[in-house]
C-alpha cells in the first residue's frame, strides 16, 4: 500500500517535470506575445497589449518593429510556404502510394532490397538533399539555354517542392505501407471476379480502402513541407519561406512579433488536433451505436431483452471552458485595474524608456575618452588590438567580399 | 443458362510442387458438383484455375466447351465465393450485390431493383440499407452468394463457404444452398474438406489427394465402393484389415490377415493377383455383434478398450488379437448397457459389406 503511494507519487512528479519541460518554453513564449515591450519577455511587465499580432511599435530609438499583421516578408513566406505545402502533397501522396501498392506486388527477395531503397530518402541528411538538388537543376537550367526550363531550374519555390518531395513521400510511402498491411487482396480479386477492370477495382475498392491513408499522409506531407528548414534553406534560392524568414529574423534579434507567430500556429494546431478527435469520437459513437441497434435487434428476435440505460455523462469540455472564462475574465479584470492596458500605459513606459535612453546617450557623450586612455588606459579595450589594421599582410591572402 | 465445366490433363505447379496434377474431370451443366479432399490437397488451386485467378502449368479449362486460356477471371461466366466471403467493408449489402452490375453500367434504379429480388431470394428483404459488419455469420454468407448471382454467372464457384460458421447454422446453410441451387438452375462447383457437406449437398463428388483426383462418382457409389484405400478412409470412417490375397473367385476374395482369413468383395476392375498384399475395409456400421457366430464367415474376435456415447449411436473401440485397433458402432436404439469396456466379445460382417482394394495410403486424421 505505502510502496504504491510512493510509486504515485514518484509517477505524479514525473509527469509534471515532463509536461513542464514539453509545454513550459511554449507557454512562456506565450505570454511574451502580449507584452509590449520590445524583446519577448515576462519580466518586466510593460503592458498588456495586442500590438504584436497587429501593427507592432516604433521603438523609442526610432526602430520599426513590425508585428504579425503588418510584417510583409513573413505574409511573403507564408504564402510560399503554402504554395510548397500543396505542390508536395500533390507529388509526395501520389508517389507515395504507387510505391507502397508497387511494394505489396513483390513477392520475392527482391522486396527487402525495394524496401530498404524507398526508404532511403529520409536517412539522407537534408540539406544533402537541398543542396544536390540545387546542383542538378543548376545543370539542366544551364542547359536550357534562356529559354522556360532556365526559369524553371533557377525558381526556388519548385527546387524546394522537388527536393522536400524526395524525402516526404517516403514518409507517405511508410504511412501507406502500414495500411496496405492490413489490405485483404481477396477483395481485389473478388471485385475482379464480379466483372470489374483492373482500373475499377483500382478506383472503387483500393482507393476508397485508402482514403484515411491519403488523408493522413497528405496531412503529414502538409506539416513536414511546412516546418522543413534545412532541406529549404539551399533549394529556396533568391525566395523566402516562413521557415526561413524566421530564421533570418532571429539572426537579427528575435522580436515579440515571433512569439505572436508561435502562438498563432500553436492555436491552429491545438483546434485541428481537437476538432479532428471531437469528429473522430463522433464517427466511433455512430459506429457502436449501430452496433448496439444490432445487438438489441437480435436480443428482441431471441426474447432477451435488455434495457440499455443511457447513462448521465458530464461533458468534460464545456466545464473546461466555463474555468477558462472565469479565469480570463478575472485576470481581464485586475489588467483593467491596474492600468496595465491600453495607449496611456504604453506611452507611460516608454516615457521612462525614452528619458533613460537620453540619460545612457548624455553618459557615452560626456564619457569621451581620449587617445591617451585608449591606448593605455586602465579599460584595456583596445589596446591590443591597436595595431591590427596597420599590418599589411594582414589581407593579402583575402579575396575581398565578393 | 447453365454450362458444363471441363477441365483436361489440368496441372498446377509452383516451382517444382504440383498442386494439381493431370486433373481430368467434366462437370455437367447444371450439376452440384464437389469436390472433397483434406486440407492443402490443392482444391483452392483447381478452383482458382477454373475461375482464371491461376493459369494452369498444362492442360486446358473449358467452360461451355470453350477453351478459357487467357480469358481473365471478370470475362468468365463464373462467380466464386471466397473461403474469407471477401465482402467489401466499405459498402452497404444492397451496393455490394450490385458491384458486379455497378461495374457493368448498370444504372442506378436498375441495380437496386435487382438487389432487392435478390435479397429476397436470401431472405434478407429490407436489410440492403445495412453495413456489412452489422450482419451475423450466416447473412454475410448469404449476401456472399446474393452478390455472386447478381452477375447472373452459368457457374458458380464456392470455396469451403460454410468452413466458419457453427454447426446448426452449417447444417441450416448445407439445405438453403441445395434450395438455391435448384432455384437459379445453375453449375454449382462446391470445395470441402467435411465428407458430411459434399455427401449431403452434391449430385456428384471427386475426391482429392495430394493434387491428384482419386475418384469420381455419385456419393453412394463412393462411400460404398471406394477405388482406393484414401477414398475408403477419408469418405466415411473404415476399419482396414491388412493381408494377403489368399485366392480369387469372380466378385469376392480370401484375404489372410494375422487375425484371420476373410472373404470380402472385390471390384473387378482392381488388379490384384493371388499373393498381392491388400487390405479390407470394413465401416464401423457394418460390424455386429453376435453371441456365436460360427454360422458367419468372417468373424472377429475383439476386447473392448473404450465406449463412447454419440447421441444416435454408440462408438466402441476394441483391439484385435493382432493388437491393431477397430472401431465399431451400435445404433442407440439397441440394448448394449451388458458390454463394458474390457469385455471380450464376437464381430461379425458380410462379405458384400467389406470390400478389398491394394495396398496403398490411407487418409490420416
Ligand atoms: N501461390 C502459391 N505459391 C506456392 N504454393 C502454393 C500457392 N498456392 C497454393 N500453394 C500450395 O498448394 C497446395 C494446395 O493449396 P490449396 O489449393 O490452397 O489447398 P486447399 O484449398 O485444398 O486447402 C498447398 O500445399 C499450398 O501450400
Ligand atoms: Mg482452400
Amino acid at each position: 500500500m505505502r510502496s504504491s503511494n510512493t510509486m504515485n507519487f514518484l509517477m505524479g512528479i514525473y509527469i509534471l517535470v515532463f509536461f513542464t519541460y514539453l509545454f513550459g518554453p511554449l507557454i512562456i513564449m506565450s505570454f511574451t506575445a502580449f507584452n509590449s515591450a520590445e524583446f519577448p519577455a515576462i519580466t518586466p511587465w510593460e503592458c498588456f497589449s495586442f500590438r504584436w499580432f497587429n501593427e507592432g511599435k516604433i521603438a523609442y530609438d526610432g526602430q520599426h518593429l513590425a508585428g504579425l499583421f503588418t510584417d510583409w516578408r513573413l505574409h511573403d513566406g507564408l504564402i510560399s510556404s503554402l504554395i510548397i505545402g500543396a505542390g508536395v502533397v500533390c507529388l509526395s501522396v501520389p508517389i507515395g502510394m504507387a510505391a507502397a501498392i508497387v511494394l505489396t506486388q513483390v513477392k520475392s527477395q527482391l522486396r527487402d532490397i525495394y524496401y530498404s531503397i524507398s526508404i532511403m530518402p529520409v536517412l539522407f541528411p537534408g540539406v544533402i538533399i537541398g543542396i544536390s538538388t540545387v546542383v542538378l537543376w543548376d545543370r539542366i537550367a544551364g542547359l536550357g539555354g534562356g529559354g522556360f526550363i532556365s526559369d524553371v531550374g533557377r525558381n526556388g519555390i519548385f527546387l524546394t517542392i522537388l527536393a522536400q518531395t524526395c524525402f516526404i513521400s517516403t514518409y507517405c510511402f511508410l504511412i501507406f505501407v502500414a495500411r496496405l498491411q492490413r489490405f485483404d487482396q481477396t477483395q481485389e480479386e473478388a471485385a475482379l471476379d464480379l466483372g470489374a477492370t483492373q482500373t475499377q477495382v483500382f478506383f472503387k475498392i483500393l482507393i476508397p480502402y485508402l482514403a484515411p491513408a491519403i488523408a493522413s499522409a497528405a496531412v503529414i506531407a502538409f506539416l513536414a513541407s511546412f516546418e522543413n528548414y534545412n532541406t529549404t534553406v539551399f533549394s529556396i534560392l533568391s525566395d523566402q519561406t516562413l521557415t526561413t524568414v524566421i530564421a533570418s529574423k532571429v539572426r537579427l534579434g528575435i522580436s515579440p512579433a515571433l512569439s505572436a507567430l508561435a502562438l498563432t500556429i500553436i492555436a491552429l494546431t491545438v483546434i485541428a488536433a481537437v476538432t479532428y478527435e471531437v469528429l473522430r469520437r463522433r464517427q466511433e459513437r455512430k459506429y457502436i451505436e449501430s452496433q448496439e441497434e444490432f445487438v438489441k435487434e437480435k436480443a428482441a428476435s431471441s426474447r432477451v431483452n435488455k434495457e440499455y440505460k443511457a447513462r448521465l455523462k458530464i461533458p468534460k469540455g464545456i466545464v473546461a471552458l466555463i474555468l477558462l472564462v472565469i479565469i480570463g475574465s478575472y485576470v481581464a479584470t485586475q489588467v483593467v485595474k491596474n492600468d496595465l492596458y491600453g495607449n496611456s500605459c504604453i506611452e507611460a513606459a516608454d516615457i521612462i524608456k525614452k528619458s533613460k535612453f537620453l540619460d545612457q546617450l548624455q553618459t557615452l557623450e560626456s564619457n569621451q575618452l581620449s587617445d591617451e586612455d585608449l591606448q593605455g588606459g586602465s579599460l584595456g579595450g583596445n589596446q591590443d588590438y591597436g595595431d591590427i589594421f596597420g599590418d599589411p599582410t594582414l589581407f593579402q591572402d583575402f579575396g575581398g567580399f565578393d | 443458362m447453365s454450362a458444363g465445366v471441363e477441365l483436361k490433363d489440368v496441372s498446377v505447379t509452383f516451382g517444382s510442387f504440383f498442386a494439381a496434377k493431370n486433373v481430368n474431370v467434366k462437370i455437367e451443366g447444371g450439376e452440384f458438383f464437389s469436390f472433397l479432399g483434406p486440407s492443402g490437397c490443392g482444391k483452392t488451386t483447381l478452383l482458382r484455375a477454373i475461375s482464371g485467378f491461376q493459369d494452369p502449368s498444362e492442360g486446358q479449362v473449358l467452360i461451355d466447351n470453350k477453351d478459357m486460356l487467357g480469358i481473365g477471371p471478370n470475362k468468365r461466366p463464373t462467380s466464386l465465393i471466397f473461403q474469407n466471403l471477401a465482402l467489401f467493408p466499405l459498402m452497404t449489402v444492397a451496393e455490394n450485390i450490385a458491384f458486379s452490375l455497378e461495374v457493368r453500367g448498370v444504372s442506378k434504379p436498375e441495380r437496386m431493383k435487382r438487389a432487392g429480388e435478390l435479397l429476397e431470394l436470401i431472405a434478407l428483404e429490407g436489410q440492403g440499407d445495412k453495413k456489412v459488419h452489422q450482419l451475423s455469420g450466416g447473412q454475410k454468407q448469404r449476401v456472399a452468394i446474393a452478390r455472386a448471382l447478381a452477375v447472373e454467372p452459368k457457374v458458380l464457384l464456392l470455396d469451403e463457404p460454410l468452413s466458419a460458421l457453427d454447426l446448426k447454422l452449417r447444417q441450416r446453410m448445407r439445405t438453403e444452398l441445395r434450395e438455391i441451387q435448384k432455384r437459379v438452375n445453375i453449375t454449382f462447383i462446391y470445395i470441402t474438406h467435411d465428407q458430411g457437406e459434399a455427401l449431403t449437398m452434391s449430385d456428384r463428388i471427386a475426391v482429392m489427394n495430394e493434387g491428384e483426383l482419386e475418384q469420381i462418382g455419385q456419393c453412394d457409389d463412393v462411400y460404398n465402393n471406394p477405388l482406393t484405400p484414401f477414398v475408403a478412409t477419408f469418405v466415411g470412417e473404415n476399419n482396414p484389415l491388412f493381408g494377403k490375397i489368399k485366392d480369387l473367385s469372380g466378385d469376392e476374395a480370401k484375404i489372410e490377415t494375422s487375425d484371420g482369413v476373410f472373404i470380402s468383395s472385390i471390384d473387378k476392375s482392381t488388379n490384384l493377383n493371388v499373393g498381392d498384399e491388400a487390405i479390407s475395409f470394413v465401416r464401423p456400421e457394418s460390424l455386429f455383434m453376435v453371441k456365436d457366430g460360427n454360422d458367419y464367415k468372417n468373424k472377429l474376435s475383439v476386447k473392448i478398450e473404450n465406449i463412447e456415447f454419440e447421441g444416435n449411436v454408440k462408438n466402441f473401440y476394441a483391439s484385435l488379437y493382432s493388437g491393431s485397433k477397430i472401431k465399431f458402432s451400435v445404433a442407440n436404439a439397441i440394448d448394449t448397457s451388458e458390454i463394458e469396456a474390457s469385455s471380450q466379445i464376437e464381430l461379425c460382417f458380410d462379405t458384400s459389406k467389406s470390400i478389398i482394394l491394394p495396398k496403398g495410403a490411407l487418409a490420416t486424421e
